[in-house]
Parts: structure tokens; sequence; C-alpha cells
């Protein structure tokens, strides 16, 4: 469940900076975004009684929630695209979107009446539980079986981008901007669509991640956890659509969620604190040493017309 | 009768204090190929620049095919069929010598969101076969067939040079704007390089090349500019340049 969440959102990140060279450090915020939406689309209208505050909430069944986490994961991102994208290169852009994150973060933690504050929200209703009736470990079955289907989708979606000409255009404005321009490719256009589309994919990411969860807080969607994402891309292989899977396999779920069985060493935290280091030691390391990741960015060939077989020409020719 | 395809007029660029074009005018005409010379710091690359929209002028006006395209983007630019090549070579390296062309071309259906969205995307792949045609077509002319599937990251200097050539062609220019095309390879590949481009003035091409080696600059071009220190300090062919004493001056000093 975890995996398929990662693997969409690492997807979204790899079409953003994998494919179109955009440094989205403000990407959890897409994530949370799309979380956020799922979740007050199914708690229902605030009514005077409830403890929690946000807006626009509704109970709309159960698909609705996930796709519109998507539109609003997308919505968002043309806004911040146009803001950070319109004018500025890349290093500035990832500093952009840096600041956004933290933004985000204390916007989200200070406006109570916002997003309910540092609190979140909880008690957000799981989707067809009522109506499916299964038992906890059941239902957590369907849910991973429900994750594997929207990873599908994700997959096909973004291989339709990265294996077509439109993929192509933007991978060229990640190796030369001032080239693909001098050739006529509209380069904001490119990267605003890639960015947009990043953000679809981190929104829903982000409602089916909630929707399981139940609840949602400021606190659990901050700034360092794009960085997990961005070596997940790096250790899987950047570019590469089933690569940064594998990414999303070694490094959130291998590398994160496995040390939670290791013995306690140390004071409370300290554990948590090495995890953070040792991701950003093996993006270093990755990046050092094995910069194509592990399933390397693969070359796209063309099938060639048929070669004349060598003894070709040994053989009578045929009166035609 | 010959027809002018660029025409710059008083084109200039300050950069602080440095007037790096100071008022230039000439023109292009239809079919020629044009070069533009002079010494180090003369301002050639930045005109270029400025003709490509990449810099914005600081004044004066540049017409292209009719069109006045001053201070317009270098992709509005390139769209009206003005290519430019880069003087440092400027190749997509982590796309294959192949793909580095077909992405050069201008217009593909499959590069807009929606019909590659489509199931199957057959509303691009024919435009994409005859495409990945051409291109071979290409390579095989500037004798690249084998390093076909070749990251152009990979590629030697010289073979990025007949890259940077190979793609502008592929975005079928009207007019091909040429940054030192031959700089920075071995004698040899300057050679052939040389002979691509006679072949390409035979098909009709107009260009514009900024070039160094005077000898290359007589065979290739129908007419030469010289700049010095932002200012066009004369043209003609390179014969009549030849015995024109401020043109060796300004050589000289450079």
């Amino acid at each position: 469940m975890y995996l398929g969440v990662d693997i969409m959102a690492v997807w979204g990140l790899n079409l953003q900076f994998g494919v179109a060279g955009i440094s989205n450090f403000a990407y959890i915020v897409f994530q949370a975004a799309g979380a956020y939406t799922a979740a007050v689309l199914t708690l229902g209208p605030e009514h005077a009684t409830s403890f929690q505050q946000y807006i626009g909430g509704a109970d709309l069944p159960f698909p609705l929630p996930i796709l519109a986490a998507g539109v609003v994961g997308g919505l968002l991102s043309v806004l911040v695209g146009l803001i950070g994208m319109r004018r500025l290169r890349t290093d500035y852009q990832a500093m952009v979107m840096l600041v956004v994150s933290l933004t985000a973060t204390y916007i989200a933690s200070n406006a109570t009446g916002l997003v309910n504050g540092p609190a979140g929200l909880s008690l957000i209703p799981k989707p067809l539980q009522g109506t499916l009736n299964l038992s906890l470990l059941r239902y957590q079955w369907f849910y991973v079986g429900l994750t594997a289907v929207c990873c599908v989708i994700v997959y096909f979606f973004v291989r339709r981008v990265t294996g077509s000409p439109l993929g192509r255009a933007m991978r060229a404005v990640r190796d030369n901007d001032d080239a693909a321009a001098a050739l006529g490719k509209n380069i904001f256009g490119l990267r605003m669509t890639a960015f947009v589309l990043g953000g679809v994919i981190a929104g829903v990411s982000g409602g089916v991640f909630a929707e399981f969860l139940g609840a949602w807080s400021p606190g659990a969607w901050l700034y360092p956890e794009t960085f997990v994402f961005f070596t997940a891309i790096l250790v899987g292989g950047m570019g590469n659509d089933l690569g940064v899977a594998v990414g999303a396999l070694l490094v959130p779920i291998g590398f994160l969620e496995s040390t939670r069985f290791l013995p306690n060493i140390g004071y409370p935290g300290f554990a948590d604190a090495l995890e953070w280091i040792a991701v950003g030691v093996l993006a270093l390391v990755f990046l050092w040493f094995w910069p194509r990741g592990v399933v390397p960015e693969r070359r796209r060939r063309f099938q060639k017309p048929q070669a004349p077989s060598p003894d070709a020409d040994l053989q009578p020719e045929l009166p035609s | 009768m010959t027809q002018r395809l660029l025409e710059v007029r008083e084109l200039a660029r300050n950069f602080g204090g440095v007037r790096a074009v100071d008022g230039v005018n000439f023109d292009v005409e239809a079919g020629t190929v044009t070069g533009l010379i002079g010494p180090n710091g003369a301002g050639k690359t930045t005109a270029l620049g400025v003709i490509a929209g990449a810099i914005k002028p600081s004044a004066g006006a540049v017409v292209f095919d009719g069109r006045d395209v001053t201070a317009k983007t270098p992709m509005a630019v390139a769209r009206l069929g003005l290519i430019r090549t880069f003087q440092i070579s400027s190749e997509f390296a982590r796309l294959t010598l192949l793909e580095n062309l077909l992405v050069a071309a201008p217009d593909h259906p499959g590069e807009s969101l929606v019909p590659s969205l489509l199931l199957g995307g057959r509303a691009w792949k024919t435009r994409e076969r005859e495409l990945v045609e051409r291109g071979r077509e290409l390579l095989a002319r500037f004798e690249l067939e084998s390093k076909e599937d070749e990251y152009a990251g990979n590629l030697s200097g010289g073979q990025k040079r007949l890259l940077e050539i190979m793609r502008a062609l592929m975005a079928q220019p009207k007019l091909l704007l040429l940054d030192e095309p031959m700089a920075g390879v071995n004698p040899t590949l300057g050679r052939k390089i040389e002979g691509h481009l006679h072949e390409l003035r035979e098909s009709g091409l107009t260009m514009l090349m900024i070039e160094h080696e005077l000898g290359v600059v007589e065979r290739l071009c129908d007419r030469v500019i010289v700049m010095a220190q932002g200012k066009v300090i004369s043209e003609g062919t390179m014969e009549s340049l030849r015995k024109n004493q401020e043109v060796l001056d300004a050589y000289l000093v450079g």
C-alpha cells in the first residue's frame, strides 16, 4: 500500500525531474494538497458540532475524491508553475520550490480555519468500507488491490507521455533548453506540461494515501519527504519509469521502513535522525558513483528496415 | 531576381557600457551564402544571437522573410524558419543521435498532449516514421549511420559539430545561421564539414555563417561582411576585401 503510493508519487516526480529536468523540491506539497482534497471531500460538509474546521467539505462517493485530488494537484501546479517557472532558470526554480514547500507548511499549520491547523483532519471515512463490510485485515488487502489498480493506470499514463515525441521534447529541454528553444520548441509550455502532469499524479497519490490512513495533518508532509522521492529517483535511475519504481521500492520502503525493525540505539529519535542522514548519504553516493541509477534510462531505438543478409549478393538474383 | 531574406537595420546591443553591437546594417539575399568575419570581440556572435532572438537588442530592427522579428523569442523566430547553430556544441546529451534529429523536426503532432495520450498514438506514428526515414537519410549523408543509437553526449567533438548542422537541417530552415561550424575540429573533419556546406549551398539553402578561416570563407561565401568593434567596417566579395587595407588592419590588430 505504501509502496503503491510511493511508486505513483515517484512516477509523477520523475516526469518533472527525470524527464523535464525540473527540480521540484515542493513536490510533497502537491501530494499533501491531493490528500487534503480527498479528505475534505469524503468527510462531509462541515457542521456546527464538528470539532474540525475545513473548507469545501463534501461527501462524494468513492472514486471522485481521488480524482478531485488529482485535479487540485494539477491546478496547484498551474499556479505554482506560472509563478515559479515562467522566467526563472533551473537553480532558481529549485529555490522557489523549496520556499513554496516551507511556506505551505507554515500556512497549513497556522491558518486553523483553512485546514484545521497542526492537528489536521482525522476520522476520514474509508472508501467503500461501509458497503463492502469486510474485516479490517481484509479491507486492507482490498485497499492494496485498489492502490495497485491506480498504479497500473498511472503507469500507462506516464508511459504514454515518456514514450511519445512529447516526452522526447521534454528530455531535449532538460538536456539543453537554449538549443531546444532555438529549434522552435516551446520550452515553458513543455516544462509546464510535465509540471502539471506530475502535479496531477502527486495529487492522486496523496488522495489514495489519505483515504487509506483516514487522517491528514500538515506535519506529515514536510519538505524532507520530497528528498526521499528524489533519492528514490536517483537510486532507481532518472528518467526510467521502471527504474524509479525500483527506486521507490528500495529507498522509502526498503531503506526507511526497514529501520523500524532495528533495535533502539542511543536516545529516542536517534535512529530517525540517522535515517535522514543515511538518505542524504545515499543520494550523494549514487550521484557520485552511479549517476544513472540501478536501472538507467533506456535508449530509444527505432526499428531498422530489414537489413539484407550478409550473403545476399551471393544468391542469384531473381528476375523481377 | 534576388530577394532579401534577412534585413538587419541599425542593430545595437549594449552590455553595460560595452557596445557589443553598435548600429549594424546588412542584408542576406535568398539563395546566397553570406560570411560574417572579424576579429575576436567584434560582436559577430552577439549579432547572431540578437537575430535569432536569444539576446534582446538595445536598438534597431531585424526583418526576416518580410516579417519584423525584432526581439521575438528564439522559439518564435525558429518557427518562422530561421534556425541557428551554436558556437559551443549544444547536443541533447542524453538523447540518441537519431532522437536529437527527430526532436528538431517542426510541427510534430505527437508533441502536443492530447495526441500523445490517445491510445496507440496513431495520430502521430505516420509522421514519426517519415521523420525516422529523413533522419536516417541525413545520418547516411553525414556518414554517421553507425552512431544512430549512440547517446549524443558520447560523440566526439567533431561529430557533435556535424550533429549541430544535421539537427538544424532537420528543422527545415529557410535561413541557417552557423556560428563557427568548424570551431575546434581537426583539419580533415573541417574539410568534410566544408564539403557538406558546399552541398547545402548547391541545394540553394540560404546561410549566414561566422567563420575565422578566411580560405573557407572565400570558397563558400558569395558575400562577406566584416565586423570590428561592434560595427560593420566593410562588405563585398572576399576578393575585393583582400585588397582593402582597413580589413587587413582589423585582422592584424584583432
